[in-house]
């Protein structure tokens, strides 16, 4: 851990102390509701007092049993599909103009690896790796970049080519889906 | 305060017992006060968007899964920070920046733990609202992004980076105060 992470984590705890409300402040919330309060504005139970009824017939059950079938069916072809699996995805690209600092984010749980490919880097699969931020399954990398537009998109685990979610997405020559930033305005 | 369990004091209220509420107002009103405190960088806009909160919970307490009441309050809150700093913006921007320049000067160069705190409340109103409120509900309140979702409305990835983007920016805030 850092100096500057050990100043962030003794300012968290800081931050756990509780408040100084008002003493009175359950009282006055009390007499604002009881001035607020009409025989309408009254609490009533809503969801969990309705009846529910569900009604069984054979047709509505050979269709649930198909379903059922088709379910298990769509999860098993997902568990044994060849391709490596991530939870989740996005990423966001934003840039410092005055640094030329563009920061590459992508959430990705379920990754070994993760690289940015582009214009900027050849499309280079190995020259740009991202760095596991945490523990939540965030990756970054922060590149300098000198004024322009950029197509980019991420590699995760080596071989999943992943547009940006979060920009627009244009295809190259070859049909796959990438990602544009533009820096610094051009 | 009352041990009673949260769905038994919401059974009480929704059956005509006002004044069950009152247990309720006690078992969070120092949590989501904290939030509150932390979100607006403000006593007393915190107090009024907490006793707002409570007031519109007791009007929809039928709308809430008794199970659920704790994550479905912090919603509610949520909102009524949201709108609470909306209002300040465009009607009283200048008073907050002074008075939060005011606690960023009380702060010194000391390094104690007020300071600290001091320096990082500072620090906390510079981000913006959504890293801030990201920030607070996964570090200080410790919240599961499942729990941040379904508060807040945004997706679990975005909020991800709103917490690593506030912890950054907070990191480089707090470094320049230390430093000087």
């Amino acid at each position: 851990m850092t100096d500057h992470d050990e100043v962030l984590e003794r300012a968290i705890e800081g931050l756990k102390a509780p408040p100084e409300l008002s003493p009175d402040f359950t009282v006055r919330v009390m007499a604002s509701i009881a001035a607020d309060e009409t025989p309408e504005r009254a609490p009533r139970p809503r969801w969990w007092r309705r009846r529910w009824t569900i009604e069984v017939t054979p047709l509505s059950l050979a269709a649930a049993a198909a379903l059922g079938v088709l379910a298990v069916g769509l999860s098993r072809a997902g568990r044994e599909g060849p391709v490596p699996t991530v939870v989740e995805t996005a990423a966001l690209a934003t840039s410092t103009p005055a640094a030329q600092v563009t920061q590459f984010l992508l959430v990705a749980p379920g990754a070994d690896s993760v690289s940015v490919v582009g214009d900027f880097n050849d499309w280079s699969a190995t020259a740009t790796p991202l760095a596991r931020a945490n523990g939540d399954g965030l990756w970054w990398v922060t590149v300098p970049l000198s004024p322009g537009r950029y197509r980019y998109a991420f590699v995760v685990n080596g071989t999943v080519w992943r547009p940006d979610p979060q920009t627009s997405v244009v295809e190259d020559e070859f049909g796959r889906p990438n990602s544009v930033v533009t820096i610094g305005g051009a | 305060m009352t041990d009673e369990s949260d769905q038994s004091l919401i059974s009480r209220v929704l059956g005509g017992d006002r004044d069950s509420f009152a247990g309720l107002v006690e078992r969070y009103r120092d949590r989501l006060g904290r939030y509150a405190v932390r979100m607006l960088g403000n006593q007393t806009d915190a107090e009024d968007a907490l006793q707002d909160t409570f007031v519109r919970a007791y009007r929809s307490l039928g709308n809430c899964r008794p199970d659920g009441f704790g994550p479905w309050l912090y919603g509610i809150l949520v909102n009524r920070c949201r709108t609470y700093a909306a209002r300040r913006t465009r009607s009283q921007e200048v008073v907050v920046a002074n008075e939060l320049a005011v606690n960023a000067a009380a702060v010194g160069h000391s390094a104690d733990r007020d300071a600290i705190r001091d320096a990082i409340s500072w620090a906390l109103g510079q981000l913006p609202s959504e890293q801030r409120e990201a920030f607070l509900l996964k570090h200080v309140e410790d919240l599961s992004y499942e729990s941040m979702e379904a508060i807040t409305g945004a997706r679990s990835s975005a909020l991800r980076m709103r917490v690593f983007r506030a912890r950054e920016e907070l990191r480089k805030l707090l470094a320049e105060e230390v430093r000087d």
